[in-house]
């Protein structure tokens, strides 16, 4: 049941974007050994992935990335305003 | 179909129904009682749905022994299937009526109800989740444009609890969303993602896709589409069709099934 919950979580983090960064093992007090294999090889898979995307992640941070790529989907959408000249 | 539910409430066989009435133009649920038998004449069929299910659950809660009799669709047998399971609701208590609410196959998107989320405008489909968009189109996207998005839609959140406030199936008496040890209080927009994924998670074996939070959600996040995901998982792990079955949600089996029976706690 275990497995199963994991794996669940697992795919529910998958299909929001923050995949392959839960891992499950079973290892005993005696297999010293695993548990040095295992540590290591998720921690290279970490590293690969790269910084957890969450950390340092701001409101502020992302109204900057959609504002600026707003600005150029907005410019693409409306033409450019003409320029006017004032009366008198 | 009226007086049926007259009969119903004359014979005793239940103490009110729970329909919908025009109040003010508006059709909106309406409990009719058997001292106003005229006041049936009113009540409304078509389309509309409320969670009546969870109105069901409030006046249980009060009155454990009241017989309520109610207009139903599709998804509120799943709803009041999963009510059952959880122990929420009796189904000897609980008389359904089946209403002519339901136009299904008739929109892709809400395949068994009337309702329907508005259309994602472009910027909501350049940078956030399409509303209508399916588990697999939901999938195209790498990882960290994934999250990209999700994250904007999340953002958008005003905590204003309203897709648990409205769901059929949200009954506990704490809610973990208002738990200042698993979310963080104080700040707008909530934490995310864990505020959205705290719910989702809680909607594993439970949310029958009735799309209610969906259209609730002021601030049009696709949490439809979430629940679908979390549910789909939940059938592919565990081969549990939320809301179809009369059999305990995985998740509140400890072990690989249930090997105990509910006992009544003996006298000291
Ligand atoms: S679709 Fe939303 S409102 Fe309906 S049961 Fe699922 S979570 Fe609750
Ligand atoms: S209904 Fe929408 S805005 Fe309100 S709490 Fe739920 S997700 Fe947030």
């Amino acid at each position: 049941m275990t497995i199963k919950r994991i794996n669940f979580l697992q795919e529910l983090l998958e299909f929001m974007g923050l995949g392959g960064r839960l891992h499950l093992e079973w290892i005993s007090s005696a297999e010293a050994q695993k548990f040095v294999q295992v540590v290591k090889e998720f921690t290279e898979k970490i590293r690969h992935l790269g910084p957890n995307p969450l950390r340092g992640f701001t409101l502020n941070n992302l109204t900057l990335d959609v504002g600026a790529a707003a600005g150029t989907a907005a410019k693409t959408a409306c033409p450019e305003p003409k320029e006017t000249v004032a009366q008198n | 179909m009226k007086n049926k539910i007259k009969e119903w409430l004359k014979s005793g066989q239940i103490d009110i129904f729970l329909g919908y009435k025009t109040l003010q133009g508006h059709p909106l649920p309406h409990a009719f009682g058997k001292d106003n038998l005229e006041d049936i004449d009113t009540l409304i069929t078509g389309s509309n749905y409320y969670p009546l299910e969870k109105i069901a659950t409030k006046l249980v809660a009060e009155k454990p022994d009241i017989k309520i009799g109610m207009i139903t669709q599709d998804h509120s047998q799943r709803a009041l299937n999963v009510l059952y399971i959880w122990n929420q609701l009796d189904p000897e208590n609980i008389k359904p009526l089946k209403g002519d609410g339901c136009s299904s196959n008739l929109k892709e998107h809400a395949d068994d109800s009337h309702r329907e989320a508005g259309k994602s405008g472009q910027f909501k489909k350049q940078f956030g989740m399409n509303t209508h968009a399916s588990i697999e189109e939901a999938e195209i996207f790498a990882q960290q444009e994934r999250f990209q998005r999700w994250m904007y839609e999340f953002q958008k959140c005003i905590k204003c609890y309203g897709c648990r406030n409205i769901c059929p199936v949200c009954f506990c008496k704490q809610c973990s969303l208002e738990h200042s040890n698993l979310i963080g209080t104080g700040s707008l927009p909530p934490e995310a993602p864990i505020y959205h994924l705290v719910r989702a998670v809680h909607m594993a074996g439970r949310c029958i896709d009735c799309g209610l939070c969906e259209e609730a959600c002021p601030a049009d996040i696709p949490l439809r589409l979430l629940y679908r995901k979390v549910n789909a998982i939940v059938t592919e792990l565990f081969d549990y069709e939320t809301g179809s079955r009369l059999d305990q949600s995985p998740f509140s089996i400890i072990g690989e099934s249930i090997t105990l029976k509910l006992k009544p706690i003996a006298a000291a």
